[in-house]
């Protein structure tokens, strides 16, 4: 594991020679979600291939670039496509980002995902923020030997989400008048979608949403001290006694159908980012 | 899976040409229970480099050796320090502690840990034995071709640790007139502490503590058809609804607190095998 630290240093570099500026935060943006990029002012576009130990993604709508420039006045990276465990990457190529984003300052990370809801009050096109996780995936991108200059050997998982930053979050969806939910996020591996028992078990052991990533990057932002703020798009309800063969292309409709109100949520914490100087 | 056996072979050769004694228990001793290797009558003590197929045990409060000796006039060799998932080890080096512990003829395990309680009947330096566990470790010890000479394909695991052992370290507990819990350990892949929602789970689930090591060695001991005792001290409560922060420094500090009451049991359960 001790090599990680060099390629984070390699690929920090090669990004501060196309941008040379300290992110505050880091955006990771997930399905449905890319066209939110536009928003971003003076963008340096870097594609993932051009940044030495990036992967490259695969998935369906994830575009595989980095975007940088400023959102609300505040400098930002943002991740346009990100890379799943079931595409076979090992966890800690997984999150390699975020440990750059941290590299080149970046000390808050914003995660928004496409989720299927198993919460019975929740209805698609729902945001829900992420309060807490499970990591049902089966790994951890910490395996391995700790390499103390990116963070302890065992990191506290108290409270993964910044609890102002989730407050912070409430409160302006109250104010821009619309629902907003706040629960448990669970990670499997995927690719294939849950059984009608997978979806009981998991709601059983006190999950809302399920989803594919999400998890691996918030570890290691935990591990490396950032703070985070989560966003879970409900792109379709996972009802086990109820179920209907989900549709890629309709899950990405409604992911983004719920584009407006993930902005405003997004664009408001890092208004509360700037306010705190 | 035959050069495991191979493996364990050579490991054994190495020991016995340090130690010729047969140990009756092989005794695993987990974070910040190191102490217990003080009480043993020592013989000689044999570091892992020195073994062939230890690995370097890189956890905190491990050292990494194999103490040979006497303890109630038993023969045991413990284990001061071993191999777990999150630092990158595969199941089957975990278990290598319990296979070799079996290769030099001892039929019992005594395995420690520290663990996080979940039960809220549980308090900080408490000492649980333990009844069953539940393996979230996404891994086990046993994948692969099996070598029947080590154990069945599909070992048994109706009741994985030894009901007389419990029913001695109970014993111990109401002589010396302290606090023993009885319950089901969760073991967790790790290195990241439990969020509170996976706490809730490993409760829901019928877990009382949670850990990152100990079952890939009783999987392995089982096989081997060994008897199990297994001890966790109770490090830190996980309470989900009013949460408090870990460190792997707190851990050892509640640790070491319980380290009389372990080695009290760990005594009355040799002794048992005189």
């Amino acid at each position: 594991m001790l090599e990680l630290y060099d390629q984070i240093q390699a690929a920090a570099a090669a990004i501060r020679q196309q941008w040379d500026h300290a992110p505050r935060a880091g955006i990771i943006l997930g399905t449905g979600l890319g066209g939110f990029a536009d928003r971003i002012e003076s963008p340096v576009t870097i594609d993932y291939e051009k940044i030495l130990h990036f992967p490259r993604s695969t998935a369906v709508s994830h575009r595989g670039r980095l975007v940088c420039g400023l959102l609300e006045g505040v400098p930002i990276m943002a991740m346009e496509g990100r890379f799943h465990q079931y595409e076979g990457y090992p966890l800690k190529q997984i999150t390699l980002p975020v440990r750059v984003m941290k590299a080149l300052g970046a000390d808050l990370l914003i995660v928004t995902h496409a989720v299927g809801g198993m919460n019975p009050l929740y209805v698609p096109g729902d945001v829900m923020i992420i309060d807490d996780q499970i990591n049902l995936m089966g790994d951890n991108p910490l395996v391995g030997i700790n390499d103390d200059r990116l963070g302890p050997r065992f990191p506290d998982m108290s409270a993964p989400y910044t609890p102002e930053l989730i407050a912070v979050g409430q409160e302006i969806a109250r104010k821009a008048n619309f629902p907003v939910q706040r629960g448990v996020m669970v990670a499997v591996t995927g690719p294939n979608l849950e059984t009608r028992a997978e979806y009981r078990f998991l709601r059983m052991i006190g999950a809302d949403v399920v989803g594919m990533s999400t998890v691996p990057e918030v570890i290691v932002a935990v591990h490396s001290g950032m703070r985070v703020f989560g966003l879970s798009v409900i792109t379709d309800m996972c009802l086990p006694d109820s179920l209907k063969p989900a549709v890629v292309e309709e899950i990405i409709a409604i992911a983004n159908s719920a584009e407006p109100k993930l902005r405003t949520l997004v664009l408001g914490i890092l208004a509360h980012e700037k306010g705190q100087g | 899976m035959q050069h495991v056996a191979e493996q364990i072979a050579a490991a054994a050769q190495a020991v016995r040409e340090r130690w010729p004694d047969t140990p009756r228990a092989g005794i695993v001793l987990g974070s910040g229970l190191g102490a217990l290797a003080e009480e043993i009558k020592v013989d000689t003590k044999i570091d892992y480099a020195d073994i062939p197929n230890f690995v370097k045990s890189t956890a905190l409060g491990h050292k990494g050796q194999l103490v040979c000796g006497h303890l109630e006039d038993v023969p045991v060799m413990a284990f001061q320090g071993r191999f777990h998932l999150y630092e990158g080890y595969s199941a089957e080096q975990a278990a290598l502690p319990a296979r070799l512990t079996k290769a030099l003829g001892a039929n019992a395990l005594i395995v420690s840990n520290a663990a996080g309680g979940l039960n809220p009947h549980y308090s900080v330096g408490d000492v649980m034995v333990i009844e069953d566990h539940i393996n979230m470790m996404f891994a086990n010890p046993l994948i692969g071709v099996n070598d029947d000479n080590l154990g069945p394909r599909f070992p048994d695991m109706s009741c994985p640790y030894d009901h007389e052992f419990m029913e001695i370290a109970a014993c111990v507990a109401r002589r010396e007139d302290f606090v023993l819990h009885r319950g089901v350990y969760v073991a967790m892949l790790g290195p990241t502490y439990e969020t509170r929602a996976e706490y809730r789970m490993a409760r829901r689930l019928g877990g009382d503590v949670a850990g990152m090591s100990t079952v890939p060695e009783v999987i392995a001991a089982r096989h081997a058809d060994m008897r199990v005792l297994g001890l966790s001290t109770i490090t830190n409560v996980g309470s989900p609804d009013a949460p408090t922060s870990t460190t792997g420094h707190d851990v050892l500090a509640a640790a070491m607190t319980a380290s009389a009451k372990l080695t009290k049991i760990v005594r009355g359960t040799v002794a048992s095998l005189r």
